[in-house]
């Protein structure tokens, strides 16, 4: 361990204490269920070592002050804390790499305030963005975060990861729709973050902006126990299309046209590449089959009122064909969007060597690359993913898709993912150690493209949290005189973003 | 860790993988107990995963007994998961956290980690046949049928009326209305000689040869009548009769199973019963967990609702009723009876929101901690065969 010394485990003095501040036995957790469940996310996982990430306790805080109270006594005794919202992240955030104390925040899942006036809601970190808009929905507005995951995780947990929003690119991401914070520092205070002074201010220029610092931390900043959340009018229509190409660089011509279109309401556009069609084609039985013709699929999306939507529609559909798409036809459009969320977990399965089904683990590798250079970064990315196929025969090529990623600038920056399926369950310490490495090589392609290891999933485990000082590079010293300034004993989600240089 | 917890990780080992590998908690916020708890303990992913960890020796079965008590096994996790949602069974990998609930709570019973409160409940089952729904007050063989008092039901018979625990005892005015109903539209229905409850309870809680002996009794009873088609008000009991007693006796399980909401509807649509008295009411509906997420049994009971006069229906769709739940079910308000009392407290706010005097149910069970709730909130819980029965005109 790297630069600092840690408290070998919590001790039962140590818990008598936690049982003081929280005053609740049922709320302060040392028990094994408890351990197990919360040491792992949805990212692969070597579960032949799964007893290594467990936390020592977990502890279901259900205010502010006593978030602060734990992390000062954490921080008294160097003990390693962990902030986990819903568990859903696809790097290892939530997952403790030191045990310590995991602070769950799903019980803070309250509605503080819904302002219609100044378009502004006020929610604990543990509420769910679906259960928030079926409370807002009464009142005609949204809160318009949408990650694939929407029905499961939490506001809190979209900050500590700086989520990506399907819907970004008509209302923005995470990072855009949290106007403020309450946050407890490392050190236990308690300090409200926004942009200048006020609590629902979107804009200011006095000081420095502090706020997104705290979004997209992975947890090594501290800890969100309140935010106030951007409102928006909810969409009075949608409009969805897809259209299928038999060449993937038709399919990439039309997705620059279609996002430098300039239409307001274009609220996202995806590619998939043969891969991925091949994968869905092959492994989905509810995907509804396209014929061999189809090598690539763009979908777009739009969101607003129907008065500007239903005419940007007709010109959508026109840029769709424009370079040789085929519509696929209102019911694959309006179906395979509406399940944009549970299509996001349907891999359960996929094919070993043998081309037998294999329940296998959905990993996606994410990027944010500019759009010049992603048939490039394609080209390699399946490289390196059929070369671990081959070779260990535990690996699978899911495709990829690249989606518009900037807000209100969709022709800019993309999210681009392969997703791979990994067969966790014969993981052992070799393929485990070709898996990170598998990882690292697709990170280091990003890099050389003149992109970022990940637009919105975290380079915070190994295999690219390595890689962290090299992208941030003259930026980097400055990171890390920020981590050790808000956090001098590195309690903070330790081990992280290779954060733990900032103590060498 | 003992051979029987070894063996039951390595049976379940793969239907929990198709949930550890995905991991992403779509079941989360439907999951009634998950709403009202946020301890992800108690999620239907951690119940999967307890599996997984269970063969890889890192959990036992006494460190996660108390997690698996927290299920009413109303299903909506298995709707709600993307891999049943969009694939279906197609590689046999549907994910079943309604029958590991069952399983891991046998498990419990098995190697000695039971509930006390079960325990006890199902040692008065033993006793009497009949759950102890009146509590001190025993149930008994000699009374099961007290309900049925003055309506000259017969015994035995091709068809039989199955009436249990909570409508034999407790809940008798649905019991009672259910029947008039069949009588009005006249159709013929027996009870049985000596009715046991169904076992399904039981199984629930992980006492499977407590719930193997009952369901023999009765298949026993049915068959000793000659009767072909058994008819299930409860839904709790149709479920037992269509997934429970189909497992015990296979293929020499003859009988038909007729669903009770489904019948009278079938009789209202046929003229069978005419539904002439208005009823004033502004109304809306709880779909029992047991119908609409295990059965998928929706129609059958809105038609019905539409079809009695006068009556104002403010309908939630079903989807959205996946997260709905009374907190009846899965023998959870017998072991932790302040969690029932949380999810019926919310499950009736939610009626209120949409300005209605009273929540109609179709399920006994269901209709106990509702109608606590409903009291509290000054909100009429009402079963729809007594609502029926009304609009057909049956002096209760």
């Amino acid at each position: 361990m790297r630069g600092v010394a840690f408290k070998s485990a919590v001790d039962d003095h140590v818990l008598d204490e936690l049982r003081a501040i929280i005053g609740d036995d049922a709320r302060v957790r040392p028990d094994q269920s408890s351990r197990a469940f919360r040491s792992r996310v949805p990212a692969p996982f070597p579960v032949h070592r799964w007893a290594d990430h467990f936390p020592d306790v977990v502890i279901l805080p259900k205010t502010a002050v006593e978030v602060s109270e734990v992390v000062k006594l954490a921080n008294r005794h160097r003990i390693p804390i962990v902030p986990r919202a819903g568990g859903t992240g696809l790097s290892d955030g939530a997952v403790p790499l030191r045990g310590g104390i995991m602070i769950d925040c799903k019980l803070m899942n309250q509605i503080h305030e819904i302002d219609l006036v100044d378009r502004t809601v006020t929610v604990g970190p543990g509420i769910n963005m679906l259960k928030l808009n079926e409370e807002l929905r009464k009142y005609g507005v949204i809160y318009p975060d949408d990650p694939a995951s929407y029905p499961c995780s939490l506001v809190g947990g979209r900050i500590g990861t700086g989520g990506w929003s399907l819907l970004g690119a008509r209302y923005g991401h995470t990072r855009d729709l949290v106007i403020s914070m309450e946050v407890v520092l490392p050190t236990g205070e308690i300090v409200e973050i926004s942009e200048g002074g006020g609590r629902k201010l979107r804009k200011s220029s006095t000081g420095l902006t502090l706020k997104q610092l705290f979004t997209g931390h992975q947890g090594t900043l501290g800890i969100t126990t309140q935010a106030t959340l951007e409102l928006v009018p909810r969409p009075e229509t949608e409009f969805a299309a897809f259209f299928a190409f038999d060449d993937y660089m038709k399919a990439y011509e039309t997705v620059g046209v279609l996002t430098r279109c300039g239409l307001a309401t274009l609220a996202g556009v995806v590619l998939f590449d043969e891969w991925k069609i091949a994968y869905l084609r092959r492994d989905d039985e509810a995907y509804i089959p396209q014929p061999e013709s189809v090598k690539a699929v763009v979908a777009v999306a739009m969101y607003g009122r129907r008065l500007e939507v239903e005419p940007a529609s007709r010109e959508i559909m026109r840029l769709g064909r424009s370079r040789g798409g085929r519509y696929l036809g209102d019911e694959i459009s309006a179906g395979d969007w509406a399940s944009r969320h549970d299509r996001y977990a349907t891999p359960l399965h996929g094919r070993d060597l043998d081309g037998q089904a294999v329940i296998m683990s959905w990993h996606c590798e994410d990027a944010a690359l500019n759009y010049s250079v992603l048939p490039q970064v394609r080209e390699e990315w399946h490289a390196i993913v059929a070369r671990y196929r081959e070779r260990y025969g535990i690996f699978d090529d899911w495709g990829m898709f690249a989606y518009t990623s900037g807000p209100h600038k969709p022709w800019a920056d993309y999210l681009v993912e392969i997703d791979v399926g990994i067969w966790e369950q014969k993981l052992d310490d070799e393929t485990w150690a070709a898996w990170v490495s598998c990882k690292r090589e697709i990170a280091e392609v990003s890099l050389r493209y003149g992109g970022s290891i990940t637009a919105c999933h975290g380079a915070t485990r190994e295999g690219d949290a390595e890689l962290v000082p090299q992208e941030l590079g003259s930026a980097w010293p400055v990171v890390k005189a920020i981590k050790r300034a808000l956090d001098p004993n590195n309690v903070m989600n330790p081990g992280k973003q290779s954060l733990d240089e900032a103590y060498e | 860790m003992g051979d029987q917890e070894l063996e039951f990780a390595q049976r379940w080992r793969d239907n929990a993988y198709g949930c550890f590998s995905s991991g992403h908690k779509f079941c989360r916020e439907v999951c009634p107990v998950m709403q009202v708890t946020r301890n992800e303990n108690h999620t239907p992913t951690a119940f999967h995963a307890s599996i997984v960890a269970m063969e890889k020796g890192l959990v036992n079965v006494e460190d996660v007994a108390d997690d698996f008590v927290h299920c009413t096994q109303c299903g909506a996790c298995e709707l709600r998961c993307p891999n049943t949602l969009m694939t279906g069974d197609f590689y046999r990998h549907r994910t079943r956290t309604v029958d590991v609930v069952k399983a891991m709570r046998a498990l419990m019973v098995e190697t000695g980690n039971e509930r006390e409160a079960w325990k006890l409940w199902n040692e008065r089952l033993a006793l009497d046949h009949n759950e102890p729904v009146l509590g001190d007050t025993r149930v008994s063989q000699a009374h099961v049928a007290d309900w049925a008092i003055g309506l000259d039901i017969p015994v035995g018979g091709e068809t039989i009326l199955f009436v249990d625990c909570e409508a034999a005892f407790f809940r008798t005015s649905y019991t009672r209305a259910f029947a008039q109903l069949l009588q009005k539209a006249g159709f013929a229905f027996g009870l049985m000689r000596e009715q046991w409850c169904c076992g399904g309870p039981a199984a629930e809680m992980g006492y499977q040869d407590l719930a193997l002996k009952h369901a023999t009794h009765n298949v026993e009873d049915w068959r000793a009548v000659g009767a072909k088609r058994i008819i299930a008000p409860d839904p709790h009991d149709y479920i037992a009769f269509t997934e429970d007693y189909p497992k015990y006796f296979g293929e020499d399980y003859e009988f038909e199973i007729v669903l009770g909401v489904e019948l009278v509807n079938d009789l209202v649509k046929d003229g069978r019963i005419a539904l002439t008295h208005p009823v004033e009411r502004t109304v809306t509906y709880h779909d029992p967990c047991r119908l609409n997420k295990r059965k998928g049994v929706h129609e059958a009971p809105r038609e019905l609702i539409r079809a009695i006069p006068g009556l104002t229906f403010k309908d939630v769709d079903r989807v959205t009723q996946w997260s709905y739940c009374s907190g009846g079910g899965g023998g959870l308000p017998i072991e932790k009876p302040e969690i029932t009392r949380e999810i019926s407290r919310r499950r009736v706010a939610k009626a209120a929101e949409l300005e209605v005097d009273t929540l109609i149910s179709a399920c006994p069970w269901s209709e106990r901690p509702l109608s606590e709730a409903g009291h509290e909130a000054n909100l009429g819980v009402m079963d729809l065969f007594e609502l029926v029965a009304v609009s057909a005109g049956i002096e209760p």
